[in-house]
Parts: C-alpha cells; sequence; structure tokens
C-alpha cells in the first residue's frame, strides 16, 4: 500500500500536467465551438434554403462523424492538403467543431422551448427582431440550455482523452507513457481516473448548483 | 381611432375571421364577447398584426394598413406603438425584474434614457398598486398582479388604444378584480378599449357599447344594456344564458 502511494506521488506532477492540458483543451473547444453552435443554431433557422441546408450538412457531419474519425482526418489527413496543424492545434479543430455540432442542437431545441407568449409580448410592446432576440428569447433559451451544455462540457471534457491517439500529452497519454516505462498501467490509470474525476465531480455539482439558481427566478 | 374594413383571415381552409369591419372612437371602450372560436382573439391580434390578416384594411390612429400589401417596416412599428396588448397569460419576461419588465421596451423601443424609464416605470407600478414589487421577479407575484404588471408594461409605451384579451380569465374571481379595477380606472381616464371578456359586469358597467361576435364576424352591437339584456339576435341570446348559467 505504502508502495503504491509512493509510486502515485512520483507519478503525481506529470499527470497533473496532463491535467492542465487536458482542461485547457476542454475549455478552448468550449469558448470555440459554443459560439460556433450558436451560430449554427440561428442558421439552421435561416429563411435562406442554401444557408439552411448548408449548416444542416455540417451540423450533421459534426454530430454522425466519430470524434476520433475527425481528429484523424484533421491531424493526418489534412497535411496532405497541404495544412498541417500541431497536435493541440488539431485537437481544437476537431473538438470545437463537434462541439458546435451537438450545442447547435441543444441551443436550436432551448430557443424553440421559449414560450411564444413572451415573444409575442415582446412584438406588441414594438421591439424588433434583433431586440427580441437580445433581449427574450437569448437570455431565455440559455436558461433552458444550461443543463443540457454543462452535461455537454463534462462530456466533451472526457472526450479529451481521446487526443492522446494523436501524441498530445494529455492526461490520458501521460498516464500511458508512464504505463509503458513502468508496466504499471492498472496503478497509474486508476489514477489518471481519479484526476478525471477529481473535475467532473464538482463539474457536475456546479452544473446543478448553477440550474437552480438560474431556475430561481422561472415559474 | 380604429377603423377596420372588411377583415379577413383564413387558416388553411378555415375561415376564421369574414370580412368583419367595425368603427372604434377615441375614448370609446368596448367589449367584445362570443362563444369560443368565435374569432375574437384572432381580431384583436390582427389588430397590431400579430397576426397577419389576409385582405381588408385596418386603420389606427394615423397608421394605415392595407392588405394584402406587403407591410414596411416602420408601419409595423408605429402601429405596435400605438396600440398596447394585454394578454390572457400575462406574458411577463420571468427572468427580469418587474421594473425591467416595465422599463426594458422604454429605453429599446421609444429611446428613453435608462433614469427617465425608471421614473415613468415607477408612476405606472404606482398607479396598479404595485410600486412596492418593482424588485421582485415574476413568478413571486400572484395572477392578479402579474397582470397588472403587465398592463402598467403596455401603458408604458404610451399607447393610444389598449387592446385585452380575456385579461382576468387565468384568474381566480377573487385576484381578477385587482385587474378590473386598474381597468376601470383607465377605462375613466378616457382610453380607447378593446377588451375581450368574458365578465359581464364589466362590460355593463364599464364598456360604451359590447359586440358579440360568432362564426368569424360580428353578429349584433350596441349600448351594453341593450345587447345585454335585451338581444336581438337568438345567437347572442343562447350565448349570454350559457354564460350567466355557468
Ligand atoms: N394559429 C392558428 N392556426 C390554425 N387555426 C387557428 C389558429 N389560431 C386560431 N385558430 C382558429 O381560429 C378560430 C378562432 O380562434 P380565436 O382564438 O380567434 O377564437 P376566440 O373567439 O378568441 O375563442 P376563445 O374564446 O376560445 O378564446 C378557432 O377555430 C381556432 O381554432
Ligand atoms: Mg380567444
Amino acid at each position: 500500500m505504502n508502495g503504491l502511494i509512493e509510486q502515485w506521488i512520483d507519478w503525481l506532477p506529470s499527470l497533473v500536467d496532463g491535467l492542465g492540458v487536458s482542461v485547457q483543451l476542454a475549455v478552448v473547444s468550449l469558448l470555440i465551438g459554443l459560439p460556433l453552435g450558436l451560430a449554427e443554431a440561428l442558421l439552421v433557422a435561416s429563411p435562406n434554403r442554401i444557408v439552411r441546408w448548408i449548416t444542416l450538412a455540417v451540423v450533421e457531419f459534426g454530430r454522425g462523424t466519430p470524434t476520433l474519425v475527425l481528429l484523424y482526418l484533421i491531424y493526418y489527413g489534412l497535411p496532405s492538403q497541404g495544412l498541417v496543424l500541431p497536435a493541440f492545434g488539431s485537437a481544437v479543430v476537431a473538438l470545437s467543431f463537434m462541439t458546435g455540432a451537438y450545442t447547435s442542437e441543444i441551443i436550436r431545441a432551448s430557443l424553440q422551448a421559449v414560450p411564444r407568449g413572451l415573444v409575442e409580448a415582446a412584438a406588441a410592446l414594438g421591439i424588433n427582431r434583433w431586440g427580441t432576440f437580445r433581449f427574450i428569447l437569448f437570455p431565455e433559451g440559455i436558461r433552458i440550455a444550461i443543463p443540457a451544455l454543462m452535461g455537454f462540457a463534462i462530456q466533451l471534457f472526457q472526450t479529451t482523452s481521446l487526443v492522446f491517439l494523436i501524441t498530445l500529452p494529455e492526461l490520458l497519454s501521460r498516464a500511458y507513457s508512464i504505463g509503458s516505462t513502468t508496466f504499471q498501467y492498472t496503478s497509474v490509470l486508476a489514477l489518471a481516473g481519479v484526476l478525471y474525476l477529481l473535475v467532473t465531480l464538482p463539474s457536475g455539482w456546479l452544473a446543478a448548483l448553477l440550474e437552480k439558481r438560474m431556475g430561481r427566478h422561472l415559474a | 381611432m380604429i377603423s377596420v374594413a372588411n377583415l379577413k383571415k383564413s387558416y388553411g381552409d378555415h375561415t376564421v375571421l369574414d370580412g368583419v369591419s367595425i368603427e372604434i372612437q377615441r375614448g370609446e371602450v368596448v367589449a367584445m364577447i362570443g362563444p369560443s372560436g368565435a374569432g375574437k382573439s384572432t381580431l384583436l391580434r390582427c389588430l397590431n398584426l400579430l397576426e397577419r390578416p389576409d385582405s381588408g384594411r385596418i386603420t389606427i390612429g394615423d397608421t394605415v394598413v392595407d392588405l394584402p400589401a406587403k407591410i414596411p417596416v416602420r408601419t409595423l412599428e408605429t402601429l405596435r406603438k400605438t396600440a398596447g396588448m394585454v394578454f390572457q397569460s400575462f406574458n411577463l419576461f420571468p427572468h427580469l425584474s418587474v421594473l425591467r419588465n416595465v422599463s426594458l421596451a422604454q429605453e429599446y423601443v421609444l429611446g428613453r434614457d435608462a433614469k427617465a424609464a425608471h421614473q415613468r416605470s415607477m408612476e405606472l407600478l404606482e398607479r396598479v398598486g404595485l410600486a412596492d414589487k418593482a424588485g421582485s421577479y415574476p413568478a413571486r407575484l400572484s395572477g392578479g398582479q402579474q397582470q397588472r404588471i403587465a398592463i402598467a408594461r403596455a401603458l408604458a409605451m404610451e399607447p393610444e388604444v389598449m387592446l385585452f384579451d380575456e385579461p382576468t380569465s387565468a384568474l381566480d374571481p377573487e385576484l381578477g378584480l385587482d385587474v378590473l379595477a386598474v381597468m376601470r380606472e383607465l377605462a375613466a381616464s378616457g382610453m380607447t378599449m378593446v377588451v375581450v371578456t368574458h365578465e359581464i359586469h364589466f362590460a355593463q358597467d364599464v364598456s360604451d357599447r359590447v359586440v358579440m361576435m360568432a362564426d368569424g364576424g360580428i353578429i349584433e352591437q350596441g349600448d351594453p344594456a341593450q345587447v345585454l339584456s335585451s338581444p336581438a339576435n337568438p345567437r347572442t341570446q343562447r350565448f349570454l344564458k350559457a354564460v350567466i348559467d355557468r
């Protein structure tokens, strides 16, 4: 048992570094992917048929393609088209794309769930379409979307572990490389699992708390 | 103040307004009654173009809407500024405080600065008896309070006409009284009002004219006492009997 603790303490700095990379990757992908998702949600409802179709195709591609395939396409496939991205950049592109596609569906459904009466009340007050979106639809829709978006963010964080396959030194790949030198795979992966949990569990609690707070004013 | 000429509206092959015409004078209070599905809400919602009529002409104040031609955005804006609306389900913005509910459109649509809007909102909240609720959120308030705030919100745009679609139907009778009191006061102040209602007492006491709608048209109208106590049309007789018996 003592041996295990000592091992873990030995490995911890490297794994915590890796955790940092994982968190960074998830945060950057969300920062790019969420606005993308909002844009896609709005464009899917565009009155212009062509815009609608193209957006729909992008969304369906993002949702339908396994993330690993996206990752490989971008990291190994794009260089053959003359575009070379570093591992972190490739991972950000793939995960943001995937985030945009999934969150656009969440956001679209949430905007649709805003009661029609509120939009009509805004219209009856003479508030134009942009004002209605900015002051009513968006804030109301986001409140509806928050729980699902938080759930997605936690899932995305776990998905970052896939990028060990393109040799980005995030948490899982650190654990793997330690495993391959010490042959203590089970032990090091267990520690990695604990570190993942240290992020996902509090995030889940935060999500629940936020949901409660946001819902407070709503009937 | 309001003039509607030969207004038609269908959903698919279901005709909801079958060539409705009506003139309403400035300061007049019109109570609109009729069975469910008669087209009362549709007519009201056509007046501020929440619903787009198929054909006909609507004049409110100086604004004229001729259909089926395209409605310019400016026309839409002035029409909605001229006519305030109160809904059966209040439709307050749940994420905004009472004060913000009343101030938002003053700032965004009328371009009032925050201070002027705040001041006007407080005056109106005072008028509907809810100044002490300025900082509350709608979900904290009773239905009757929410509806009075919805009235204040509509009044904040300084409309020349107020449209009410069954403002007390979602309320317990007792809570409805406060709302009706506010509407009485508003009527007494000279506001032009069109009120769709099942409140026969309100129609009797407050309105200048009762309009009975059925099957997409106005089948009878006139002095409240006459229409409500000795209606000429058998359809109106049946309807009023049903309302009173309930
Ligand atoms: N968006 C819509 N699509 C299809 N039909 C509609 C729509 N809105 C209203 N209708 C139909 O139009 C008719 C008139 O509806 P309206 O709401 O104007 O009636 P009303 O007189 O206000 O009735 P109530 O007393 O029940 O409120 C009804 O038959 C209704 O089903
Ligand atoms: Mg109705």
